[in-house]
């Protein structure tokens, strides 16, 4: 399990390279990317020990629920362009099933909880990406 | 007694990014956040309603440890706590 989050652009073919563990039958990426959303650049930002641990939690729990091989999580955070990637995700599981299920589960968490934060910059200044509303009003998260 | 304060995105533009406190003992999380939010109006309203409590989408932390916005007046912080104010999360 490798978490990671970082300033530097990623290496996805290491990360594709260190998932094939013995017993992979499938490794499946994602990669978000900066869309162009009549935008100039996006910044992001994040509570960082909290966010580590939140994702190296995530990355536990779908190895457990969908039986993965491997995980590996990579979020930037700074000033980054459109179409640079903002996360990586590469999970290996034995089949594609437990990959894309494990894969999907990741990235939905990590939208839901972790403190991580995203600012749109516009040539008329910025507009923060509303959160998943009403996330503070639930229970605490482990 | 020394506590940290930590604001995070739209509330860390309005508030500062890590404020230290010196909060009186016996201080609630709720009281500590409010008297250091006073400091600027539109960071303050971002953070609480019209009566002084924390709005219903943001997220208290201390110590990495979520704590419930209607347990905030009574959470008492200690000596070398963070706190962490922020909003809903929007990363990915």
């Amino acid at each position: 399990m490798m978490i990671r989050i970082q300033t530097d652009d990623v290496d996805v073919a290491a990360m594709i390279a260190a998932a094939k563990v013995p017993g992979t039958g499938a490794v499946v990426v994602f990669d978000g990317i900066v869309r162009d959303d009549g935008i100039t650049e996006m910044e992001l930002e994040a509570y960082e020990d909290v966010a580590v641990a939140g994702l190296e939690k995530i990355a536990v729990e779908a190895t457990e629920r969908f039986g993965l091989l491997h995980v590996s999580i990579v979020h930037r955070i700074g000033r980054l362009a459109i179409g640079e990637n903002i996360v990586v995700i590469v999970v290996s599981a034995g089949h594609r099933h437990e990959a894309y299920d494990g894969s999907r589960f990741i990235i939905d968490e990590l939208k839901h909880t972790v403190p991580i934060w995203k600012k749109e910059l516009t040539r008329d200044g910025g507009r923060w990406v509303d959160g998943e509303h009403g996330h503070g009003a639930g229970k605490p998260q482990e | 007694m020394s506590v940290k304060v930590r604001f995070f995105a739209r509330f860390r533009e309005l508030l500062g990014t890590e404020i230290i406190a010196e909060p009186a003992n016996g201080s609630s999380i709720a009281l500590l956040v409010d008297g250091i939010a006073q400091k600027n109006r539109e960071g303050y309203n971002a953070i609480f309603d019209e009566h002084g409590t924390f709005r219903e989408f943001v997220i208290v932390m201390q110590n990495g440890k979520r704590i419930e916005t209607a347990d905030a007046g009574t959470v008492i912080v200690a000596d070398g706590d963070e706190i962490a104010i922020f909003p809903p999360v929007a990363g990915g």
